[in-house]
Order: structure tokens, then C-alpha cells, then sequence
């Protein structure tokens, strides 16, 4: 057996193991790699910096545990930002298994910064109908949300003065990772009902979003891990994410030559084959 | 009598730790060998899930959009979709399951027409608008081209799009034959597909990669002493289970490839 036979047939294990220690050593020993923010993810940013103080900023966090370690810095980085910018946040979630999580993330960032619910916040938790939830919102938000998340009726939340559906909305956010998400949001809600959207996704679904960002359906796109560290470094509180990004860069790099190596064993047997 | 045990947000915490741990640790384990730890981890999720769901749909639909505003404020006209939901249970008694078309019916009836027009405007006529662009610009006296590739909205990133969008509508037009000059477009559209499915599944080993950073990173905080160090306590059981594991059944090698 040649060498390039012998490698590529090497116990998968191996490559596992290699992968493991360029994820593990980085978050270790980090080396804080500059990190260099996009157009699409600035657009956000600059999108909610731009807003009048007790903006109405909807937030709606369309994840679950599963998508947790992505789509959680993005959410905690965006309710900083609007916390500290001292907008009215109106949150909740289109995915039934995101509910618990969603609510854990309120309490955690709200509390954090000093925020009481129902004078700066609201979670109101999830409502079922998936996309047609949002259509709902969208002729009456208390319809769609009778009570918010701890049971009280959402008429009279002093947070929600004004706001009666999503033509009241200064600017939405969906974080997706999944269908009903960003595009969700899109076809029943800023399509229809007209107010500014973002969205902030997984890497998975990133490529498929790019053409509504082309095209300014919605106005910019936090995608993945890497959308959500450089949108922790646009507020200037490094978290979870920037503490990621020399493993991601690491693994990727990992991942670039054990391809560049296969192609060469695969090419280098194919070669010998042809010889003999 | 014996006081009840109460549990602190402290306690719950470090249970969590242990518990976060130890499922992330036997599912990993599966990357050595399939076993009955990734089983358990595998079940529980699946059961945990299902279960997780069925009571929040319950409390929620059942107890806050249903029982309690007609009970409580007489919201009668709720029995309606109420009765068309009912329908759908109609499917478990064979004689009456033809009164579920009904509930069917509206669903999609309701579905279609909420999701056609929409889908239409937003997929269809946005993206096509988006895509016939103007190749030159007005700019001062006359018409001008931009080589800007980092801006989208530039001339040749506008010429890029209308080759890319062409050549692969031809690639999947299949009723002439890809041949002579034909050929050449066909496989253009090739080149154009191919960067699209490099791009995703990029982007694909990022999202895959930040999913294995954020286990790493919650098991590096959970070796701590303050959670009374699950990660390595954990780990070590794992690695013996596995251990016994290979010693139980020797003559049945693991998958290496």
C-alpha cells in the first residue's frame, strides 16, 4: 500500500481528534485575531444607532437550544445595543422549543442592564400559527398575544403605549434558524405592513438570505458566529462569540488543508494507477 | 415533619452544568464508536423535545388561547375554530373521518391563499426586479461604467448577474440539446452553480465549526471548581465506559472509514 493510499484511508478518527484539538487549543490560548466587520452586519448596527430613543424594536427570537451556540451572542449583542440605546423591546419567538430559552435570554440581558419588563421590555413569549402569527400581529398585536409570556394581558403593558400591530414597529429583527424566520418575516410582515426589517441568521441558511440583502428586502444580516462577533465588537462588548473566532479561523484552516491534502493523495494515486 | 427540599437557582445551575455536560459528552462519544451512552443522550433529547413541546403547546393554546377566554370572558365565538380543530380528530374513527376533509380543507384553503401572493411578490417579482439591472450609469453628462466589484450595485457586478442568471436558466433547459455554442453557456451555468454550492457549503463548515465552539466553550466553564468540575468527572466516566465497552465485545471492530 503507497503512502497516498495509507492516507487516505486514515481512521477518521484521526481527522476528528485534529479537528477537536484546533477548536479546543484556540479557545484555550487565545491569540485575538482582528476581526473585520461587514457591510451587511454595520447596516444593522448603524440601523439602531440611528434610532430616536423609545423606538419600538421588535425582536423575534425564531431558534431553539439547537442553534443556541450561533444565534444566542447575536441576541444578547442586539438587546445590549437597544437596551443601551433605550429602545422599547418588544420580544418573542415563532419556535415553540425556543420558548424557555428566550425567556432565560430577556431576563439575563435585561437584568444586566438595568432593564425592568413591562416599563422597557416585553416577552411575549409564543403564540401558535408560525408564519401566520406574524399576519395576525400584523392587524393586531394583541390578538396574536392576549397575554405575554407570565400570563398578563398585554393591553396596558406601559412598554407596548402606542403600539397596537406591526405598522407601529420602528424596526423588527428575526433571528432564524429556520423556517418561520427572516423570510417569514419578510413575505407576511415587512412586505405587507411596511416597517424596516433585519435579520440575523445561521451560517446554514446565510447563502439563501444573501438575495434579499442584495436587494434590500431586508436591510442588513448578522450571519452565524462570525456575524455575531463583529457585531460584539461594533458595541464594543466582547463576548462569547470574539472569544470564538480564533477557533473558527483555526478550524478552517484545519479544514482548508486536510482538503488541499486529499485532492493531492487523490490526485497522486491517480497518477500512479496511471503509471502502472 | 421533614421540610421539603427547596431548590436554589444555585443548585439548579450546577445540576444543569452536570447535565449539559455529561449529554454533550456521550453524544461526542458516538464520534469514537456508536454506544449505549450516545443512546441515552440520543433519547433523552428526543424525549425531552417532544415532551418540552407538547406542554408549552398545551399551556398555551389549550389553557391561555382557549379554555381561559371562553371561561373567563365568555369569548363564545372561539368554539368555532375550536370545532374545526376538533375535525381533525375525526381521522381515528374510520366512519366519520370524511368530517376531517373539512378541517383539511380549510387549512389549505386558508394556507394557499395567505402564502401564493405573498410568496409571489416577495420571491418572484422582488428578486426578478432586483435582477434586471440598468449596465450603465447616468453619471454627470453620460452614461458610465463601474468596476467596483465590492459595491453590489456596480456595472460589472450588474453584468455578472445577468451571465450567471442566464447561463444557468440555459444549463436547466433541457429540451435542446447542450451542444457547439450551447454547450459552452451550459457549463458556464456549471461554473456559476459550483461557486453557489462552494459558498454554501462554506458557510455550511462555519455554522458546523461555531456549533462545536459553543459545546468546547460551555465545557472549558464547566471544568471549573465552582460547578464541582463535570467536565473532567464526566469525561473520565465516559472514557471508561467506552473502555468496557471495547473489552466487552472484542471481536467486533469499529467503523474506521
Amino acid at each position: 500500500m503507497t503512502f497516498s493510499e495509507r492516507m487516505l484511508k486514515i481512521d477518521r478518527r484521526i481527522i476528528f481528534m485534529v479537528i477537536g484539538l484546533c477548536t479546543l487549543l484556540p479557545l484555550l490560548y487565545p491569540v485575538g485575531l482582528p476581526i473585520k466587520i461587514s457591510p451587511e452586519v454595520r447596516n444593522v448596527y448603524e440601523y439602531i444607532e440611528s434610532l430616536p430613543e423609545r423606538s419600538v424594536f421588535l425582536l423575534s427570537i425564531d431558534f431553539d437550544p439547537a442553534s443556541k451556540p450561533e444565534l444566542h451572542p447575536q441576541a444578547i449583542a442586539l438587546l445590549r445595543h437597544a437596551f443601551r440605546k433605550n429602545l422599547r423591546v418588544v420580544a418573542m419567538t415563532l419556535w415553540v422549543s425556543g420558548t424557555g430559552m428566550a425567556d432565560q435570554l430577556m431576563k439575563q440581558v435585561s437584568s444586566e442592564m438595568g432593564r425592568e419588563p413591562g416599563r422597557d421590555y416585553v416577552f411575549l413569549g409564543w403564540s401558535p400559527g408560525g408564519s401566520a402569527v406574524i399576519i395576525n400581529m400584523g392587524q393586531d398585536l394583541y390578538t396574536a398575544f392576549p397575554s405575554d409570556y407570565e400570563g398578563k394581558p398585554t393591553r396596558g403593558i406601559p412598554v407596548l403605549e402606542g403600539v397596537h400591530s406591526l405598522k407601529d414597529v420602528t424596526y423588527a429583527i428575526s433571528l432564524g434558524a429556520g423556517n418561520p424566520g427572516v423570510e417569514a418575516w419578510y413575505v407576511y410582515g415587512k412586505d405587507k405592513y411596511k416597517f424596516e426589517l433585519g435579520g440575523g441568521c445561521t451560517g446554514v441558511i446565510a447563502p439563501g438570505l444573501y438575495p434579499l440583502l442584495r436587494s434590500g428586502q431586508i436591510n442588513g444580516l448578522i450571519g452565524g458566529l462570525r456575524g455575531a462577533a463583529e457585531y460584539e465588537s461594533l458595541i464594543e462588548q466582547k463576548g462569547r462569540a470574539v472569544a470564538g473566532m480564533d477557533a473558527q479561523s483555526a478550524t478552517h484552516l484545519a479544514i482548508i488543508v486536510l482538503v488541499a491534502m486529499c485532492n493531492l493523495f487523490y490526485f497522486s494515486l491517480r497518477q500512479q494507477k496511471g503509471r502502472g | 415533619m421533614p421540610q421539603p427540599v427547596s431548590v436554589t437557582d444555585m443548585d439548579a445551575t450546577i445540576l444543569g452544568a452536570w447535565m449539559a455536560t455529561g449529554l454533550t459528552l456521550f453524544i461526542f462519544s458516538f464520534l469514537y464508536q456508536d454506544n449505549p451512552l450516545f443512546k441515552l443522550a440520543e433519547h433523552l433529547y428526543v424525549g425531552v423535545s417532544v415532551g418540552y413541546t407538547i406542554v408549552k403547546a398545551y399551556d398555551t393554546v389549550i389553557v391561555h388561547l382557549i379554555v381561559k377566554p371562553i371561561v373567563e370572558e365568555g369569548q363564545i365565538a372561539l368554539l368555532i375554530p375550536v370545532a374545526i380543530g376538533l375535525l381533525m380528530l375525526t381521522r381515528y374513527v374510520p366512519r366519520a373521518a370524511w368530517m376531517s376533509r373539512y378541517a383539511f380543507a380549510f387549512i389549505v384553503g386558508l394556507g394557499s391563499g395567505l402564502a401564493i401572493p405573498r410568496t409571489i411578490s416577495s420571491f418572484v417579482l422582488k428578486q426578478v426586479e432586483d435582477t434586471i439591472r440598468p449596465l450603465l450609469f447616468q453619471a454627470g453628462d453620460g452614461l458610465t461604467f463601474s468596476f467596483n466589484l465590492l459595491n453590489p450595485a456596480s456595472s460589472l457586478n450588474a453584468v455578472i448577474i445577468l451571465i450567471g442568471v442566464s447561463t444557468v436558466l440555459f444549463y436547466f433547459f433541457f429540451s435542446i440539446e447542450h451542444s457547439g455554442p450551447g454547450k459552452i453557456v451550459a457549463r458556464t451555468g456549471i461554473v456559476f452553480l459550483m461557486i453557489a454550492f462552494g459558498a454554501a457549503f462554506g458557510y455550511t463548515v462555519m455554522a458546523r465549526m461555531s456549533l462545536l465552539i459553543g459545546r468546547l466553550t460551555d465545557l472549558i466553564e464547566f471544568s471549573d471548581v465552582s460547578y464541582g468540575r463535570p467536565t473532567w468527572w464526566l469525561l473520565m466516566l465516559t472514557i471508561a465506559v467506552l473502555v468496557l465497552l471495547a473489552r466487552r465485545v472484542p471481536n467486533r471492530p469499529p467503523d474506521l472509514h
